[in-house]
């Protein structure tokens, strides 16, 4: 027994991407497709099951359902009113949705904007505050009018392209960060606060005040990557793989995982499992074109004289020669003397 | 004969002289057969290229159809034509060089500057080893490639004899433009073959590989025969290939265009042949080229030319050289067997009598092996195979003359015999479990037979599914076979380390039956169960001289054996191999089974086996005897019972009643990232999903383990509560796409239902058992949830059929090193360490959780 980790080290020649990509494809047969899961409430949409695991190993350049957990600095993290602040800062709010109801008057031009007293106290903001901020677009002029906001055009237009700059008004961004689409405080058990937000922009929210820095997660690689470094991208990919397994209540070990995303990224960028990506890349022609596009890799291939080195496994099938893993990568040796004696002993 | 091994393929294009050179006939007559059914000289299946009718004799090589490998033919084109494929290289080409000086439109500092990055492929000529370039820089010269190509289009001046270059336009698919002109395709070909084999290299194309104007094709190859068969109808008639038809087609345009040509036809009715035949040599290459219409076979069946005989899951590639077909196997439908161990396999006397194993006549063994060949009937030899590699069938008529002739150097083929290794394999194969070598058990019977725990890893059930037997011809086979990939040492599965063979249904409620607390047997009892696993000694008697459960199970132990195993508030533990505390349930013996898992790390495989084997006999004579069984009268409800279940499902519907009249008044809030209905439609949901759970715990309060259902769902045997529940409570929501019904007629689902009918039962909430039978609302809207549940589950499998396909081609080539790095097939280091720790799975002591 004291030998125990000696005893439990890999065979070398184990063809272990074989395993692992099994041990990641076996399970994903019993995977709902559904995307959503509507248990969770108070929490932020994302993909869910076999979705989720195609998204992350197509590498996809932007998952369907972005999201961040924001973690705040060690001294605000346990006050409410700070973290509220941040938040206040996070949600990107258009016009349209502090506005309850909007008039457009093509004659005059103008367009009132009866506004939400409700959302108003929400996110802390007046008329005043959205005027000031739609005073930036220079096709329009914006007032206070009692509690409501008027915008008028500076110049008549045909009708459509008034309405096309209405529409503009109301799509105008007054708050928060872009890309943020709706932010949630949410509890630790240990009363600290931390914010979930769907839709992801790391780099601007990296720059507010209060939110560390170190500690921003984003389920997006490749957000993760120019952010915080491939290494850091290779973590979440792993992450978020065996999260998504866990949570269909399947076990895959570690290692498999480790590999597939180590695979992905070991290259210093993220590239797919796909034709695009890792099996695009490949030395052989013959492993290429036993993939995917084989007219197009045989093509290729002859125009630019290449050499197929025949070192992997689809080639080596392919040509019926014993593949170079597993048994066949090693070779049995034999003595001289060991031959000798059983030739004597032949006779 | 022995083919030296090959070390590398290296692809280019061939040249008009190289198939000159191969060719063996040049051929004139666009038709295949004469009158007389023989070949024509000169035709497409002239005897110079090859036989395919028995009889014949190859005019080339004097072969017969099964020695002759076939030759290839040439047509000359009387007109050069532009090869399909290659038309993007052409146009790239044509591009990147002068139209006045035919050189490189690249000024040469930028040679000189672009050289480097792209000397990989320039020289490699020279350079054999590639291990050395990593794929990080193989992406680089891609990149560059395509940097400097697109460089050169942008070019407005020839840098060497300084002429405006024009604008060229490529029209898929072959036909290419110069401001707005035609060019014909032998003037291309007179451009390419004017660029200088030096800018050829500078722009990244070998020209040894590739001279230019080989892509306008003067000469075509055509293939031998045997590669385009024709097949012989019942009627005589002949029905010739795909291909022969298209190279009849493409014969037949280039004859009339010779003749017209000749006659001094008029110019466009040459170009208009010319370009027809440029149409049936583009499809003849490819018969899906976009923008081509498709060639068609009389029938109007699309014909399979050269690009998809290669192409797709039926291609060449994917069926034929990645797939191969095999000698030696069988296959039929299997069937259980409890008295073979999880090793074995049951193989019917038919199939054991047909296969065979070959045995190498030595010194040694010549005088055992001619006793072999004298026998008349079952364990016999087949064939002997001389040492010449003659393979002879034994009859009764050359027994007794084989029998002297055999020396050693012979190889003889042995019907299948017990104890012979076979490897047994189900599909879908979707991980390395699906094929396991068994020791083959000849029995009587149709069917293999194979042990109900070695089903699990297999996927397989007895419902009749088949699965396939192969028989490992070589030794090394063999012995890879028997030390690699027998059930028993494959007990843990690679996945996580857990064991994929154990106990199941009747065995798990067995167990149960048999170690729980107050279990006591007879001396007979006893006796009878530790016989029937190979026991012959009794354990310790209590007072009353009777047997405990837990003791005859102890008796599986080593009495070395500690363990102790924790959940919730239960505790097994096992001293020194003897059970003193807890039940053994599922979590010991079932799916992912702590006790198998230890075992097998300290005992190893063999005891691991027996005791698995050995758990699962005992314990289903302990269910026996304990008559562990359902019937109706399982799901006939108390008043009680029946009582809480219509109380649960007022309850519900209230609740949810109650959420759709506060929607009304607009006193919901939105959950975030829904709009206010979603949310309505999300809280009803929850809402009426928490119906069952509610009959669940109502069901478990009211029904213990004296119901028999109700026992197998608690220890985990046979269904759980729920099914219960559906039973005999009630059927809870249906579900269609996640959310309730929701589409139908306008305002409801059904015409039974008003309009806006806001009724849980309206929407695919069903009240009903399935005991109570359901009413045919009911049945309807469970068969929406039925049919939205079938169409996910194929959508599933065809999703993840492909993402298993796309990872193992993403990651088949990885192994680990002598060092425990894990590289692929460049060399490229993909992990410095496997794992981070160097440890397999399955061979690591760790509780499932940590592996």
């Amino acid at each position: 027994m004291k030998d125990e980790k000696s005893r439990s080290m890999v065979t070398p020649g184990e063809a272990v991407g074989t395993v692992a990509a099994q041990s990641i494809g076996e399970p994903s047969t019993q995977m709902i497709l559904r995307t959503f899961h509507s248990a969770g409430i108070a929490s932020v949409v994302t993909t869910k099951g076999l979705p989720r695991i195609i998204e992350l190993v197509d590498a996809r350049k932007r998952p369907k359902f972005p999201m961040m957990q924001i973690y705040m600095e060690k001294g605000i993290a346990n006050k409410y009113e700070k973290v509220r602040e941040i938040w206040r800062k996070l949600e990107d709010v258009k016009v349209s949705s502090v506005v309850s109801q909007f008039e457009e008057d093509f004659r005059t031009g103008s367009m009132v904007l009866n506004l939400d007293k409700e959302r108003l106290a929400l996110y802390e903001i007046n008329p005043r505050f959205i005027v000031s901020k739609l005073s930036k677009m220079e096709s329009i002029t914006a007032d206070v009018d009692g509690d409501a906001v008027k915008v008028k055009v500076k110049k008549k237009e045909s009708i459509k392209a008034m309405r096309t700059t209405f529409v503009h008004v109301l799509n105008a961004s007054i708050m928060g960060v872009p890309g943020i689409n709706k932010a949630l405080i949410q509890q630790n058990d240990d009363d600290t606060f931390y914010i979930t937000t769907s839709g992801s922009n790391m780099e601007k929210v990296m720059e507010i005040d209060g939110v560390d820095k170190w500690k921003i997660y984003c389920n997006d690689p490749f957000e993760m990557a120019r952010v915080y470094g491939i290494e850091a991208a290779r973590n979440l990919l792993a992450n978020e793989l065996i999260g998504t397994i866990k949570e269909e209540g399947l076990t895959v070990s570690f290692r498999h995982i480790g590999l597939l995303a180590d695979a992905m990224t070991y290259t210093g960028t993220i590239r797919s499992a796909g034709r695009h990506g890792i099996a695009g890349d490949k030395d052989s022609v013959f492993a290429r074109a036993a993939y995917e596009e084989t007219v197009k890799h045989f093509i290729n291939a002859s125009v630019f004289g290449e050499k197929d080195p025949l070192r992997g496994v689809a080639e080596n099938i392919l040509i019926g020669k014993q593949i170079g893993l597993g048994t066949g990568k090693v070779k049995l040796a034999v003595k001289k003397e060991d031959i000798k004696k059983l030739k004597s002993k032949e006779r | 004969m022995q083919a030296e091994a090959i070390d590398f393929i290296r692809f280019t294009t061939i040249s008009p002289a190289t198939i000159k050179r191969m060719s063996v006939a040049k051929l004139i007559v666009p038709d295949t057969y004469n009158e007389d059914g023989y070949p024509i000289d000169g035709g497409l299946v002239d005897q110079r290229l090859g036989v395919i009718d028995p009889g014949l004799k190859c005019k080339t090589c004097g072969g017969r159809v099964k020695t002759c490998p076939g030759h290839f033919g040439h047509i000359e084109l009387v007109r050069p034509v532009i090869h399909p494929e290659f038309a993007k290289t052409i146009y790239l080409l044509l591009q990147s060089t002068c139209y006045n000086c035919h050189r490189a439109l690249l000024t040469k500092e930028a040679i000189e500057e672009m050289k480097p990055a792209i000397k990989g492929i320039v020289e490699s000529e020279e350079e054999i080893d590639t291990s050395n370039i990593s794929v990080m820089t193989t992406i680089e010269e891609e990149d560059q490639r395509m940097v400097l190509l697109k460089k050169l289009k942008s070019v407005k001046k020839c840098p060497h004899c300084a002429s405006v270059q024009h604008k060229m336009k490529l029209e898929r698919p072959t036909f290419f433009y110069i401001n707005g002109n035609k060019m014909k395709p032998d003037e291309i070909r007179d451009w390419l073959a004017k660029i200088p084999d030096d800018d050829l290299k500078s722009l990244g194309i070998d020209p040894a590989a590739t001279r230019p104007e080989w892509l306008v094709i003067t000469v075509l190859l055509v293939p031998p025969v045997n590669v385009r068969p024709s097949i012989t109808l019942e009627s005589g008639e002949r029905s010739e290939d795909d291909l022969t038809h298209k190279l009849v087609d493409i014969m037949r345009i280039n004859q009339r265009l010779e003749q017209d040509i000749d006659a001094g036809a008029p110019q466009i009715i040459i170009d208009d042949l010319w370009e027809l035949l440029q149409y049936q040599v583009t499809t003849y290459f490819n018969n899906e080229t976009p923008g081509v219409p498709v060639a068609r076979h009389r029938s109007t069946r699309p014909l399979k030319t050269l690009a998809q005989r290669l192409k797709g899951k039926e291609g060449r590639l994917r069926y034929n050289l990645s797939g191969k077909r095999v000698n030696f196997s069988a296959r039929t439908v299997i069937s259980s067997d409890s008295s073979l161990t999880i090793n074995q396999v049951g193989v019917p006397r038919k199939i054991a009598e047909t296969l065979t194993v070959p045995i190498y006549v030595t010194q040694w063994n010549i005088d055992k092996v001619k006793k072999y060949i004298e026998n008349k009937e079952y364990p016999t030899i087949i064939n002997v195979i001389t040492k010449e590699g003659i393979r002879k069938r034994i009859t009764e008529v050359n027994r007794e003359e084989i029998i002297k002739t055999i020396a050693p150097g012979y190889i003889l083929e042995r019907q299948l015999i017990d104890g012979d290794m076979g490897l047994l394999n189900r599909q879908p194969t979707l991980h390395r479990l699906s094929v396991m070598a068994h020791t083959v058990k000849v029995l009587p019977g149709r069917t293999m037979r194979i042990h109900v725990s070695v089903a699990y890893p297999y996927n397989g059930d007895f419902d009749g599914d088949e699965m396939n037997l192969h028989v490992p011809q070589s030794l090394e086979a063999q012995a890879e076979a028997r030390y690699l990939m027998q059930p028993k040492d494959l007990i843990l599965a690679p996945r996580d380390g857990k064991p994929v063979m154990f106990t199941e249904e009747d065995e798990i409620a067995g167990a149960y039956m048999l170690t729980k607390d107050d279990s006591y047997y007879t001396k007979d009892e006893a006796c009878l169960m530790l016989a029937n696993v190979g026991i012959y000694e009794l354990p310790k008697a209590e007072k009353n001289g009777m047997y405990s459960g837990k003791e005859i199970f102890s008796m599986l132990l080593p009495k070395d054996f500690d363990f102790e195993f924790k959940s919730g508030n239960s505790l097994v533990s096992i001293k020194k191999g003897e059970l003193k505390e807890g039940i053994i349930n599922y979590k010991l013996v079932g799916e992912g089974g702590e006790l198998i898992m230890m075992l097998f790390e300290q005992y190893g495989s063999d005891f691991c086996m027996n005791f698995l084997l050995n758990v699962a006999k005992m314990s289903l004579r302990a269910c026996a005897k304990a008559g562990v069984t359902i019937s109706v009268k399982d799901y006939y409800n108390s008043q009680t019972i029946d009582n809480e279940r219509a109380k649960i499902a007022d309850e519900v519907e209230a609740k949810a009643e109650e959420l759709v009249k506060h929607y009304e008044e607009g006193k919901l809030d939105s959950l975030p990232g829904y709009t206010r209905k979603e949310t309505l439609e999300i809280e009803v949901m929850a809402q009426l999903e928490e119906a069952r759970s509610m009959a669940s715990k109502v069901l478990s309060k009211h029904v213990g383990p004296e119901n028999n259902t109700m026992l197998m769902a608690m220890v985990k045997a046979r269904a759980n509560i729920l099914n219960f529940v559906q039973t005999s409570m009630l059927l809870g929501q249906q579900a269609v796409r996640g959310k309730r019904p929701s589409r139908g007629y306008s305002g409801r689902i059904l015409p039974y239902f008003k309009k806006n009918d806001k009724r849980p039962e309206a929407r695919g909430f069903i009240k009903s058992s399935f005991s109570d039978g359901l009413k045919p609302i009911e049945f309807y809207l469970h068969a929406m949830g039925s049919r939205d549940s079938q169409m996910s589950k194929s959508l599933v499998t065809a999703q993840s059929g492909y993402l298993q396909r796309r990872l193992i081609n993403a990651m088949q080539d990885f192994y680990v090193d002598e060092n425990l790095s894990v590289k692929d097939a460049s060399g490229s280091v993909i992990q410095t360490l496997y794992g981070g720790d160097g440890i397999d799975p399955t061979k690591v002591r760790l509780s499932a959780e940590n592996k």
